[in-house]
């Protein structure tokens, strides 16, 4: 009995999937050294036998593999801490992100000033090239003025002129009604 | 069964060796991505960017108040333009009387 139970344990070992199989294709076939495992196959998997035990080979300390499933606290552990791994390089990778996004919206905003200044540069152009075209229009006028101007400088020295030869003739006549 | 775990230290358990492994490629990715950012410059080069642009914005809101200011001298000169051409429309007539006097 007790060497069955032991075969039985070490088949274990080999591969999980025949015993539990056998075990539920053999239920009768057990053997009381086998009362510590139940039949139902899911059930062997629970209760499998825990192997950690260490070896001595040569002074050097060994483990064995350990083939009890893993605690369910563990999972979640372990996704919780590469969730929280992947937040922080996103963290570290966003700042750089952000730079380019301040860069772009900086650019952004310079090239609608541009844009609002170009507008402006383009109303001052058209507006001074029609200036340009109302002053040339406007040439034969100044030149009529400057005419204006010369005639009525003209015009003041012969109002000098009279003015003198009224004064001469004053005097004349105021001597020759002294007489 | 012998061990699998390959290179196992004296006086450690397998799950101590695990946690050791996992936290020390924890802490190579994560070096690995802080090397990555340093060695590409970006946040030096960025930072420079945005210092420059900084400072040329003053020299930009100069220049857009200098572009306002001229399309207000613009249309000040159209006004007095417009002004001025209605005066000189008299002119011919002064001309004529001038030349009638002068004659």
């Amino acid at each position: 009995m007790a060497a069955t139970g032991d075969d039985a344990a070490a088949m274990d070992s080999i591969s999980r999937a025949p015993t539990t199989h056998s075990a539920a294709l053999n239920p009768a076939g057990t053997s009381s050294g086998q009362g510590e495992c139940p039949v139902d196959a899911t059930e062997a998997a629970a209760c499998a036998p825990k192997r950690p035990h260490t070896n001595s080979d040569g002074g050097v300390e060994t483990a064995e593999e350990a083939v009890e499933p893993a605690e369910p606290d563990i999972n979640e552990l372990c996704t919780d801490m590469f969730e929280k791994m992947a937040i922080f390089l996103q963290g570290e990778l966003t700042g750089t992100c952000e730079d380019y996004r301040l860069l772009e919206n900086m650019n952004k905003l310079t090239s609608l000033k541009y844009m609002e200044m170009k507008d402006i540069s383009i109303n001052i152009s058209r507006n001074l090239q029609d200036l340009n075209n109302k002053y040339a229009s406007l040439q034969p006028y100044l030149d009529q003025i400057n005419q204006i101007e010369e005639q009525v400088s003209a015009l003041e020295q012969a109002a000098y002129k009279l003015d003198a030869y009224s004064k001469k003739l004053e005097a004349r006549f105021k001597k020759l009604e002294k007489r | 069964m012998s061990s699998s775990e390959s290179h196992p230290r004296f006086g450690q358990s397998v799950k101590g060796l695990l946690s050791d492994k996992v936290g020390s490629c924890s802490g190579d990715v994560i070096a690995l991505t802080r090397q990555v950012l340093k060695g590409s410059r970006s946040q030096e080069l960025l930072s420079q960017a945005a210092r420059n642009m900084v400072i040329q914005e003053d020299a930009i809101l100069h220049s857009e108040d200098s572009l306002r200011k001229m399309s207000i001298i613009t249309t000040h000169l159209q006004y007095q333009q417009e002004a001025i051409q209605k005066n000189v429309e008299h002119s011919k007539n002064l001309q004529d009387q001038l030349t009638h006097l002068l004659k």
